[in-house]
């Protein structure tokens, strides 16, 4: 808590700050208006919050001094003074009021002057959910603030997404949006958003915002690895990859934890400084064991960062690199075989590729082996035929190992 | 006026249900003058038609003018006075003047009524909104006007002219009323036009509630349960109907239902004739019988009966309240006895079913119109949670009772026969001493109230300046007209404003602008509890009565009565007002206005609806039928539950009407408070406790509140467990059961470990029987109850879960999820590491670890993975048919892919019976089988590889279990 503060000197503060948004509002001015709107990222005691503190009649003030103003004032200032008293869920209710009546007006203002201004509110009505979600979940309650907050942004989203100046703010709330479902693990709804945004005609996805586009574009392609869908993904994500801020290396790694197994089941693999670059040695051991076809390896790697790939969502991604890593050791042991008999180079006996499993410490009996050669060749990994009666798989003369070339397995 | 007419043609449409759904559809835009003008045209023309009842009208004419005469000598003269003059004003002032015989102020009132009723002709009528109009009629004293209509029930002749006019504006604004029905039902017997059509639906609402009611009744002790069956049948009715009928049903037509359904049982049964007009018609007159006497009130009232049901039932209790000297309405009960033995038997037997001990002798009509209220209060509520369109019938009924609030509420709900009698005798000194001014004054006041809460206050306030001037002296002294208004106690939206929103959009409902209201202004606490608690507590006692009788009635009416005569006075001031909307807005209840209109249309749409299936509905299978429905409800209870004695039929009667009464609370509640959140109730003191004994119980999905009578305790929910647990009988008797369990568990909210047991068990069984959705459904709860720390089979529903996801909803996220939510100690556990295999199995495509899988699958793991047996299989011989070259033996492939049982010992059981299977199986999805040197049979994996496919299901049954065919189904009842 702040020193004392007179009665005085703490209307003085209030009143300034009234003033100074309603100036905001009156002169249309964005910017300021969306600096005096950031609620939750201010620290916890201002000179405003204090003054707050220190005369709790404020509400009264607000709505007397600007009666045009009174649904939107004494919320914000009581979301204002919560927040800094850290009652964050008693804050998120008081800024979605005040954020609701912004909207109204919001709806009202011909040009989009305030755009800036909406998107504070957009962003800090997401922030202040998750506070008020930690508090909630931390005394037992039920946690439905962020899921509020998204249903108030599809507000947003509505009252932006139309015809006109307003529709290039629209993408921001869109991310915003993102941001809240795939927080709360809701990401199918995100699908009408995306249609919002893609199916419009008179508004191309080209005159966003570059950051919005780039946010916008992480998170579609995280969304086709969910739905496996890696043509996709790659494209939206390396979309995001080129247009970032090359400056932001925490942003590209977002986008590279993604892009990376995308790539790598369609058959790129990453740079070993790539990884290192951005921190992403998790994948390290994976890239090793899919350029030497060490299925131990690989099983391992995957058991290590278990947890971590599958909170991210791309364990299952990598999972399915498997079959690659096996295409890689039967290839190693043709070029063996090419080197010791040629004449029989493309002919892989059954047993030879149990031993070599085994070798590497995994169990599997003939029958399974068999399996998964007639799976690789059934997936096109390998070209060739498996001889059932004599337990030899053999390899096509041309191109036995096609390369994958961006085609998804 | 077009969809009139489409509706009207509908209607002749007799036999069609889609027909009528399409009127309804229709009716929303409303039949604005011309269409009334139109109907009265035509019924003008019918009326030389059919004289089908002419007796029964008769009949029907004496009740009505018997308590009239009762009353007051003028009864008669009104009658003849309004059939007089065809012209409308001229009728308005003769009624008016008729009733002046009341006590109180009917001069005054008098006064202003040609003014007032011009003005509803000319400006009211023109306006969409019918409700206004009648409303405006109702308040102006048009009370008198409709009489006459009734009255012209009995003389054909004059009636055309005035009551066609009044009537057919009343019918098209107020459809709900069942006073309209009874109108538009006389019009239909004379005349056979086709807007007629439209009204002889209401009649038959009512034929049809009679018929089944009847039948019910036909025997004594089956009489004692018609009500239930009633209270059973509508829900179910609007169930039905409402789907049909463009989900536009109307809180209106509810009202004439039940009220059609008690009276008409009850009249219609000893008569033996079953007369459909007259019994419609009766039942209308029988509420202007009672009202008569009271007058003053009464005049608003028969009005509100004839436009609006709701209305007019909460203008009955008021009526008894406060104006009605109890005498004269005993009378006219006794009177109406005189004139219908049959009618008095039958109420006889209604009110000895229901009240039992009370009011047997005096009362037997207002007992019986009490109870079609009261039943009609109770059902009002409940309705919307049955069909959402009759939430309309809520925000009414409870505008109607207006003035009334805490207390008031309980006595809506269960309007109480007590009430007739006991309190109007009461009362009656009180109400007399009230002058009519004082009422006027008071109804200014409450005016301007804008909602419940308001009024509440208001009324209080009321009371308080009431009592005061009774102390003073002044009582009948000051000028209540002149007495200026007291500040509300809340600020409000003028009234004008409403008004004009209500003009704006006649047909929106209250339930919208209530809940924008009351997101600002929630309701007060006091309020709902007091709600809540009286029926509680009548509840528990298992008591109804007791609540009836409560001092707070008789308030309750005593405000309501006021609040029913001050209506007049602002209609004086409206009439002087040259806008229509101003007039409106200086209404009451705005909201009721709009209500009622919307409401009148969707009722109209909803008769038409029965109207089409009338002729159905009066055939003998039909009322079977419909009998066989409405006991469908009692099949729970014991068969034995006929013989009862009446005492416990009353007791069961009560006890249903206590529970209808709290889930009516409850709704009601809902709807009232944005602010009342769910949560926020008190659920403790409304959570069931069982005293059901029997282990074996059918599930039937609640339509109500629960019975604690059928509802088993813990105790007695374990030893069905366990019953079910051990029962040799098949899945569906079993699923059906375990339903039943968990019903009583959840309405018990018994959450714990014998709840995880019977999720577990239930999920379990569903499993082996193939039965998905069920099984999605427990595993649902119980990952909730896992989550709330409720000890159970965890792991292994781990295993079931995560083989579920990816085996069967192929989706990646949920699956993810899953494994994210896994912990160390799960992934230990045996089954949740046969379902982590499973999953790396499928994700390589690897059928061989997954057969072996299959056959060493923990728990019912392999029950999950059966259904997916057939899928892998056939993805296996298309991966083969492709990387095989030139052959695949079947054998290795029947072993591979799980046909072959491999003992451990590597014999081969049951080999050749294995291989056939896998062979037939090979052909059945297209594989090309070829025999090699040496004799042994081999798949020609290059020819099949483009001729596999994946067959139809032939013998696809229920839940993919045989055991589970529809013969099945039919044979466990």
């Amino acid at each position: 808590m702040a020193a004392y503060l007179s009665m005085g000197e703490a209307h003085r503060r209030i009143n300034d700050y009234l003033s100074r948004l309603s100036d905001a509002i009156s002169d249309s001015d964005g910017a300021a208006l969306a600096s005096l709107l950031a609620v939750s990222s201010a620290p916890a005691s201002t000179p405003l919050s204090d003054a707050l503190a220190a005369f709790p009649d404020f509400a009264r003030l607000a709505s007397d001094r600007f009666p045009h103003l009174s649904d939107f004032l004494p919320q914000l200032l009581r979301a204002i003074h919560s927040h800094s008293t850290r009652r964050f869920s008693d804050a998120y209710s008081s800024f979605e009021k005040a954020a609701s009546a912004f909207l109204q007006e919001f709806r009202n203002w011909e040009t989009p002057w305030a755009m800036e201004a909406m998107h504070t509110v957009a962003l800090e009505i997401r922030l202040l959910a998750e506070k008020a979600d930690r508090e909630l979940a931390m005394s037992g309650k039920n946690p439905d603030k962020l899921q509020a907050a998204g249903s108030f942004l599809m507000k947003v989203f509505g009252a932006l997404a139309v015809k006109g100046p307003k529709r290039v703010g629209a993408l921001y709330v869109t991310c915003q949006l993102f941001k809240i479902y795939f927080r709360l693990g809701t990401v199918n709804l995100c699908r009408s958003v995306i249609r919002s945004i893609e199916t419009a005609r008179n508004f191309d996805f080209e005159d966003f915002p570059v950051k919005d586009k780039v946010t916008y574009m992480y998170y579609t392609g995280r969304l086709e690895v969910f739905n496996e869908n890696f043509l996709v993904a790659d494209q939206k994500l390396t979309y995001a990859l080129v247009h970032c801020n090359p400056q932001s290396e925490s942003n590209l790694r977002k986008i590279l934890k993604f892009l990376i197994p995308v790539k790598l089941s369609i058959g790129v693999l990453p740079s070993r400084a790539l990884l290192e670059k951005y921190n992403l040695i998790e994948y390290a051991d994976i890239v090793t064991s899919l350029t030497r076809g060490d299925l131990r390896l690989l099983k391992q790697a995957l058991d290590t960062h278990e947890d971590q790939l599958l909170k991210s969502g791309v364990y299952l991604v990598l999972e399915k690199l498997e079959l690659q890593v096996y295409r890689r050791l039967v290839k190693k042991i043709h070029i063996i075989q090419r080197q010791k008999e040629p004449a029989k180079a493309h002919q892989i006996k059954l047993d030879v590729l149990v031993k070599t499993l085994r070798w590497l410490g995994i169990q599997m009996d003939v029958d399974e082996v068999e399996c998964i050669m007639a799976c690789l060749i059934y997936k096109n990994l390998i070209k060739g035929y498996f001889a059932h009666k004599s337990k030899v798989l053999v390899l096509s003369k041309q191109d036995p190992f096609p390369k994958l070339n961006g085609k998804p397995i | 006026m077009a969809s009139h007419g489409a509706a009207a043609a509908a209607g002749s449409d007799a036999t069609s249900v889609e027909v009528s759904g399409m009127c309804q559809t229709n009716q929303p835009a409303y039949p604005p003058v011309p269409s009334g003008d139109h109907s009265w045209s035509s019924s003008t023309g019918a009326a030389t038609v059919s004289w089908n009842y002419p007796v029964d009208n008769q009949s029907q004419a004496a009740v009505y003018y018997d308590p009239q005469r009762d009353v007051s000598v003028s009864g008669d003269n009104q009658n003849v006075a309004s059939s007089v003059p065809p012209v409308v004003q001229s009728t308005m002032g003769l009624t008016s003047a008729s009733q002046s015989h009341v006590p109180y102020s009917n001069s005054l009132q008098h006064g202003y009524n040609p003014p007032e009723y011009t003005n509803y002709y000319y400006n009211n009528y023109p306006q969409t909104t019918n409700t206004s109009a009648q409303q405006g009629g109702a308040n102006q004293h048009s009370g008198a006007a409709y009489q006459p209509l009734t009255s012209f029930q009995n003389s054909g002749s004059y009636v055309d002219p005035t009551s066609n006019t009044y009537y057919n504006d009343g019918g098209h604004q107020t459809a709900p009323g069942y006073g309209t029905n009874n109108y538009y039902y006389q019009h239909d017997t004379w005349n056979h036009g086709s807007s007629e059509n439209n009204y002889a639906q209401p009649y038959q609402n009512c034929s049809s509630s009679d018929t089944s009611l009847v039948q019910s009744s036909s025997s004594v002790p089956a009489n004692s349960f018609s009500y239930q069956q009633q209270y059973n049948q509508w829900p179910y009715y609007y169930n039905h109907s409402v789907p049909s009928s463009a989900g536009n049903p109307v809180a209106g037509s509810s009202n004439t239902d039940n009220r059609s359904v008690n009276t008409v049982s009850s009249y219609s049964y000893p008569s033996s004739e079953p007369p459909p007009p007259g019994t419609t018609s009766w039942k209308s007159n029988s509420g202007p019988s009672v009202a008569p006497p009271v007058q003053a009130p009464g005049v608003l009232e028969p009005q509100n009966q004839y436009v609006k049901p709701a209305q007019e039932i909460s203008g009955f209790q008021y009526q008894y309240g406060y104006h009605a000297p109890g005498a004269p309405l005993s009378q006219n009960y006794y009177a109406n006895q005189a004139v219908y033995p049959q009618n008095t038997m039958n109420v006889n037997h209604v009110p000895v079913n229901n009240h039992g001990d009370q009011h047997k002798s005096p009362n037997l009509q207002g007992s019986l119109t009490t109870d079609t209220s009261s039943e009609n209060k109770v059902q009002v509520p409940v309705n919307p949670r049955i069909a959402p369109g009759f939430s309309m019938v809520i925000p009414k009924s409870e505008k109607k009772i207006l003035g009334a609030d805490l207390a008031k509420k309980p006595a809506y709900v269960s309007v109480s026969v007590p009430e007739n009698d006991a309190k109007a005798v009461q009362h009656v000194p009180d109400a007399r001493s009230l002058p009519f001014s004082l009422r006027n004054y008071s109804m200014r006041n409450l005016n301007r109230c804008k909602d419940e809460a308001q009024k509440v206050a208001c009324q209080s306030i009321i009371q308080e300046i009431t009592n005061k001037a009774i102390s003073d002296g002044t009582l009948l002294t000051k000028n209540w007209d002149t007495e200026p208004l007291f500040p509300l106690p809340e600020n409000l939206l003028t009234t004008p404003e409403t008004s004009s929103a209500n003009n704006s959009s006649p047909l929106s409902t209250s339930t919208p602008r209530r809940r924008l209201k009351s997101r600002w202004e929630p309701v007060l606490e006091g309020n709902v509890t007091d709600k809540v608690e009286p029926v509680a507590k009548a509840l528990m006692n298992g008591s109804t009565q007791s609540v009836f009788v409560t001092s707070n009635n008789m308030v309750n009416n005593w405000d309501a009565g006021k609040f029913l005569q001050s209506r007049h006075t602002p209609l004086n001031k409206i009439t002087k007002r040259p806008t229509k909307k101003q007039k409106i807005g200086s209404y009451s209840s705005p909201m009721q206005n709009g209500n009622t209109s919307s409401d009148s249309d969707k009722e109209q749409g909803l008769t038409k609806y029965y109207t089409n299936a009338t002729a159905l509905a009066n055939s003998p299978e039909e009322k079977k039928r419909r009998e066989h429905r409405s006991k469908r409800f009692e099949k729970g209870k014991d068969s034995s539950s006929k013989s009862r004695s009446s005492a416990a039929n009353k007791d069961s009667m009560a006890h249903v009407r206590a529970r209808r009464a709290i889930s009516a609370l409850v709704t009601s509640n809902y709807e009232d408070g944005g602010s009342l959140a769910v949560e926020d109730m008190d659920w403790d003191a409304l959570t069931v406790k069982g005293t059901c004994q029997e282990i074996e119980k059918r599930y039937l999905r609640l339509t109500s509140a629960p019975d604690p009578s059928t509802v088993r305790p813990e105790h007695v929910l374990e030893k069905a467990l366990s019953m079910v647990d051990t029962s040799l009988k098949n899945y569906l008797y079993k699923c059906d059961q375990l339903k039943s369990i968990r019903q009583d568990l959840t309405v018990q909210r018994i959450q714990n470990e014998l709840t995880v047991k019977v999720y577990e068990t239930h999920a379990r069984l569903a499993l082996q029987a193939g039965d998905l959705p069920e099984f999605n459904q427990c595993q649902s709860q119980l990952k909730r109850l896992y989550r709330e720390g409720n000890k159970g089979c965890y792991f292994e529903f781990s295993a079931y879960n995560l083989l579920c996801v990816m085996l069967h909803s192929n989706n990646k996220r949920d699956l993810l999820s899953s494994m994210a939510s896994l912990s160390k100690e799960a992934k230990q556990d045996g089954a949740v590491k046969h379902a982590l295999a499973v999953h790396s199995a499928l994700s390589s495509g690897n059928y061989v670890i997954f057969f072996k899988l299959y056959k060493q699958a923990p728990n019912l793991n392999s029950c999950l993975m059966e259904l997916y047996v057939e899928r892998m299989r056939f993805e296996a011989i298309k991966c083969m048919s492709r990387s095989y070259r030139p052959t695949v033996p079947v054998v290795y492939v029947a072993q591979i892919l799980g046909f072959l049982r491999i003992d451990t010992d590597g014999s081969v059981l049951n080999g050749d019976d294995r291989s056939d299977e896998c062979e037939i199986w090979l052909k059945a999805h297209g594989a090309i089988l070829s025999v090699d040197n040496s004799g042994e049979l081999q798949i020609d994996t290059k020819a099949s590889s483009t001729t596999l496919y994946m067959p139809e299901p032939e013998n696809a049954v229920a839940h993919g279990d045989a055991s589970l065919a529809v013969g099945d189904f039919f044979a466990r009842t």
